[in-house]
């Protein structure tokens, strides 16, 4: 070989061998946990920070592993453990997401602290269902969120003329129709399919009764759709298209909340991270904004979650690592503080949520009443039934199908599912 | 002269070519395989080794959206290309005419492709829509009846998305374009003067079909774009509204990640690929058709060059 | 039709004098006054409309979010302010760290050099060799290497793990470069099989007559004459991996997680509150190693493709 042959041969060795020499820093920390999660923005990081600092104060170190979007985060924790690198914890939502996984026998359980602080007695009961398997505690829950608030601009509800939180289904159309007459725009909403089905089983909730929402979806009764009442509740909820702007197809849940915190929207139906987005515009709730979870004093009060897993590794240190989390997660310390920076409630009731704001108190206190609890589509049934069903909602709500062509449809799904 | 020692100087050609051997073997071939194998199984999120048969393919196109999205791809697709090839032609021939700031102008038309989807996706989102964007402005102008809120029209979205693809690819077949344009002999705009045809002519019926290979290479360029669309779509509409602007890349993906059902998802890619086969068939038949016709006629020129020369 | 080189390449000055008695002898003549004025008109509205994303991105980074979420698209801010530009580089939160976007950008260059190289380089041999030596059965190979192109990423994502794992090189920084090489072989070896396509044969009979081996005639004649496009495929591979998403997040690892990780974390929040101003500023950033990277070398792209390489 010439000498310009063996120089760029050279070159080139070089350069690969110079990615293949270089080595990952030494990982001799104690307890050292890699927490994978979807939490990135300003005020979900402040919220990790929380379990962080907990994390460290009780000897751990912890290994920041963010990602954003919670499927991205959770095919790239799927990926991890497929790959042989799995994290410590990955983050999943209170949901049959991650069954598929302790049915291949990828994830390790936290019986032991379960056992130690109680979950059985502190838990809700629609977490305890979603985190405790076939007897065993495959994930710890780290909080408790409910996706379906009523948010509403104080500033639009004084310029319509409106006196009061609506406390009926009726009196809410007729709150929308005043919002309507003063020239703003009654239900600011994002028309993306998974707001559209939060949306829709909100007001399954609130309207048709939780017995009926039981019936979809932990019966998943095929012939429900049918019924003339929850063709109703269909119709009824087709109506709330009267009430939105003629922009609202794709738009992200941010830009509608913003349209509220702007007073040129009356009201959105969002979960509580709603809050979020009201605290970066340095609006408080009571003052420039109000929300209320459902009409009237009994409404059904939706519980969704976040909840951590723990892949199944082989090295005692990481199994420590992955029990310390468990307990420092559930803390009541850390539960409060947590729940403050994140807009979410505690997972346990036994804490004190005096620094927590207006709604988050609200939904503890509705917590306490057990018969309200109702827990979120997802933690009854499988991702892929619940996308056919958004499927279905979605393409009701967007075009001109009629309420029995779409119950139909929703029938079909049932089955198939 | 013939060839010395064939067998080895194929084994040294093939010795190179390894990486690309072992690449379409291992990963092409092999991710297919295994693609199509997961297919026939009943796998959710992760894969699982059972049997049944060709349900998820009957289960795929009873699934209005799917079907959907493969009509939504040919029509994106259509004019996608079409849209991309004739806007980067004309631009490149304007930009051709040795005007001023030339530089500036190509960096202007180029620099969306540098930019991904995500947030630029966004910003056409923002710019479409009939409340926000231009439809606004305009009508504050003073023209109330202007209307251009084809994002939020179940049956124009995907137009809304084409005008912000061609956008962004527009750029890259522009250049490609250029530079063929640039390695047009001289004497090709001379003698055209002297006959004296017009120089739309000369355009129409000379340079384009000499554009022949740059327009082959834009147009498959364009096409993976069109199979693989998904950016787009996702920041701008998430396959809304509704479900009119799905795309088979995102059916795929959502199946994949969000509904934990990758059987299906592996069902849906394997049709895709064979669609994209059936379609790319007849051209690959054509061109290797036509190279070798040109390879035996090169051969069957040389060897009488040499015969001549050593006569 | 003649092979154009470089050095033929006419940027519209004037040729030399073989027309001279020719009345104009320049390509393309000048259009008639009105034309002309047509020709700007038409690329300026062009400009214009290629630019108004830009605008809208830019000046939404420039505004502070009371503004923003007014909605007003279009308008200049009232209350100009780059504090969402220092935000995306240093102090946009991530997840725990809120370093901004300047985090992963060591990881990206150490990512993009390697596998742009890598992948040019395999792309000129298996052009060079398909073009020239053409052993037989290397065709159809080419062929389903260019269908592999597309086929979703996603699909072969864990078939390409297990077997990234077997080697050892899952989640490193030798693991994510092979994935990005082997990904970008189908349009690298098209781009250098159509360029060395239109190279003449006779050229490279010359040279093994003169006694070159196979990487001696690559290396010594092919290589150096390959420039132009080579730049070309710079570009093309530079623009790709560097806004790659998928490709980093999955094969990096933890350590060598690219900035375009950091981006979609400071952008795709779920359901957190979204600072559209400082989304903006940082994807104005990241975009700005491959505009430089256009902008440095455009002359050079458009006559890198001029030089004969789309034969198709």
């Amino acid at each position: 070989m010439t000498n310009k042959t063996t120089r760029l041969a050279l070159a080139l060795a070089f350069a690969f061998g110079a990615t293949l020499g270089v080595q990952s820093p030494a990982q001799a920390q104690a307890n050292r946990a890699e927490v994978l999660h979807w939490w990135t923005s300003g005020g979900e990081s402040a919220a990790v920070k929380e379990l962080a600092t907990a994390y460290t104060k009780a000897g751990g170190t912890w290994v920041d592993a963010a990602i954003a979007g919670g499927e991205q985060a959770r095919a790239a924790a799927v990926n991890r453990m497929v790959g042989g690198t799995p994290p410590t914890a990955a983050q999943f939502n209170t949901s049959k997401q991650f069954l598929d996984l302790i049915d291949q026998g990828m994830l390790a359980n936290v019986d032991v602290v379960a056992a130690a602080n109680n979950w059985d007695k502190i838990l809700p009961a629609p977490i305890l269902n979603a985190i405790k398997i076939k007897g065993h505690f495959y994930a710890v829950p780290v909080d408790i969120h409910m996706p379906a608030w009523f948010w509403y601009s104080k500033a639009a509800f004084a310029k319509a003329g409106i006196a009061s939180e609506p406390k009926t289904a009726d009196e809410l159309f007729a709150a929308l129709d005043k919002l309507k007459a003063a020239g703003l725009v009654p239900l600011a909403f994002g028309g993306q399919p998974w707001q559209e089905k939060i949306t829709f089983y909100a007001w399954l909730a609130n309207v048709g009764g939780p017995d009926m929402y039981m019936k979809l979806y932990r019966d998943k009764d095929v012939n429900l759709p049918a019924t003339p009442q929850f063709k109703a509740v269909l119709a009824s909820f087709k109506k709330l298209h009267n009430y939105v702007d003629a922009g609202s197809p794709n738009r992200n849940w941010n830009d509608a909340t913003a349209m509220v915190i702007a007073g040129k929207a009356g009201v959105q139906i969002m979960g509580d991270w709603a809050k979020g987005e009201f605290a970066t515009a340095h609006q408080t709730a009571g003052k420039e904004f109000g929300c209320f979870p459902g009409f009237g004093p009994k409404s059904p009060y939706l519980v969704a979650g976040d909840v951590f897993v723990f892949p199944k590794i082989n090295d005692p240190a990481q199994i420590k690592s992955q029990q310390l989390l468990a307990t420092v997660f559930t803390a009541p310390a850390t539960q409060v503080a947590f729940s403050n920076k994140k807009g979410s409630i505690p997972i346990r009731t036994d804490v004190d949520v005096k620094s927590l704001d207006l709604c988050a108190q609200q939904g503890v206190t509705i917590m306490k009443d057990v018969s309200r609890q109702l827990p979120t589509p997802e933690m009854l049934i499988s991702p892929d039934l619940e996308g056919s069903l958004q499927d279905v909602i979605t393409k009701f709500w967007n075009t001109n199908e009629s309420v029995d062509d779409a119950a139909k449809a929703m029938s079909a799904a049932l089955k198939n599912g | 002269m013939t060839s010395r020692r064939p067998l080895l100087r194929h084994l040294v050609a093939w010795a190179a070519l390894l990486p690309m051997v072992a690449t379409v073997l291992w990963v092409y071939v092999g991710s297919v395989l295994w693609s199509m194998r997961i297919s026939v199984s009943s796998s959710r999120t992760l894969p699982i080794g059972d049997f049944v048969g060709l349900k998820q393919y009957a289960r795929l196109f009873d699934s209005e959206r799917w079907v959907l999205s493969l009509q939504n791809m040919a029509l994106f697709g259509a004019l996608f290309i079409i849209g991309c090839l004739v806007i980067g032609f004309l631009l490149a021939v304007f930009i051709d005419q040795r005007v001023r700031a030339e530089g500036v102008l190509r960096t202007i038309f180029l620099y969306p492709y540098a930019m991904s989807f995500v947030a630029t996706g966004l910003v056409w989102q923002w710019m479409l829509n009939p409340e926000l964007g231009l439809q606004a402005t305009v009508r504050g102008w003073g023209f109330p009846n202007f209307t251009f809120d084809w994002i939020v029209r179940q049956d124009a979205v995907m137009l809304a998305i084409v005008v912000a693809a061609v956008w962004q690819a527009c750029g890259l077949v522009m250049a490609l374009m250029l530079a063929g344009l640039r390695g047009i002999d001289e004497s090709l705009w001379m003698a055209a003067r002297i006959e004296g045809i017009p120089k739309w002519r000369v355009y129409l019926s000379i340079v384009l079909p000499m554009l022949g290979p740059s327009i082959g290479t834009a147009f498959v360029l364009l096409s993976v774009s069109v199979v693989k669309v998904f950016d787009v779509v996702v920041a701008m509409t998430q396959g809304g509204p509704g479900l009119a602007s799905e795309v088979p890349a995102k059916f795929i993906i959502d199946n994949l990640l969000v509904r934990a059902n990758i059987g299906l998802a592996s069902a849906a890619s394997t049709v895709l690929l064979l669609t994209v086969l059936a379609l790319l068939a007849p051209w690959f038949y054509a061109r290797a058709h036509a190279s070798r016709r040109a390879e035996r006629v090169a051969r069957a020129l040389r060897a009488s060059a040499t015969q001549g020369a050593t006569a | 039709m003649t092979v154009a080189t470089s050095s033929t390449v006419a940027d519209g000055r004037d040729a030399p004098a073989s027309c001279a008695n020719a009345p104009v002898a320049r390509k393309p003549a000048r259009l008639p006054r009105p034309a002309r004025i047509g020709l700007y008109v038409f690329l300026a509205t062009a400009a214009i409309a290629f630019l108004l994303p830009l605008y809208v991105m830019v000046v939404t980074s420039i505004k502070p979010m009371e503004e923003i979420r007014l909605g007003n698209l279009f308008a200049w801010p009232v209350k100009l302010t780059l504090a969402p530009w220092a935000q995306a580089w240093t102090s946009a939160c991530t997840g725990l760290e809120c370093g901004g976007i300047r985090v992963g950008f060591m990881n990206s260059l150490a990512i993009v050099v390697p596998s742009t190289l890598l992948s040019i380089l395999l792309g000129a041999l298996n052009g060079y060799a398909l073009s020239f030596w053409r052993p037989r059965g290397a065709q159809a190979f080419f062929v389903v290497l260019l269908t592999g192109a597309f086929i979703p990423y996603q699909v072969m994502l864990f078939p390409l793990i297990r077997a990234l794992a077997a080697l050892g090189l899952f989640g490193t920084l030798p693991g994510v470069v092979l994935i990005h090489t082997v990904f970008g072989m189908p349009v690298m070896t098209l781009l250098f099989r159509n360029y060395y396509a239109s190279v003449p044969h006779e050229l490279f009979m010359a040279a093994r007559i003169d006694g070159g081996g196979f990487w001696r005639i690559f290396v010594q004649l092919m290589l150096p004459m390959s420039l132009p496009i080579i730049v070309v495929a710079v570009i093309m591979q530079v623009t790709a991996i560097w806004n790659d998403f998928l490709i980093g997040l999955v094969f990096a690892g933890h350590d060598w997680l690219p900035m375009t990780v950091q981006l979609n974390n400071i952008i795709n929040t779920t359901t957190g509150e979204r600072l559209y101003n400082v989304n903006m500023a940082a994807t104005l950033l990241t975009s700005l190693v491959p505009l430089t990277v256009y902008l440095v070398s455009g002359r050079w792209f458009v006559r890198g493709i001029a030089a004969g390489a789309v034969k198709g």
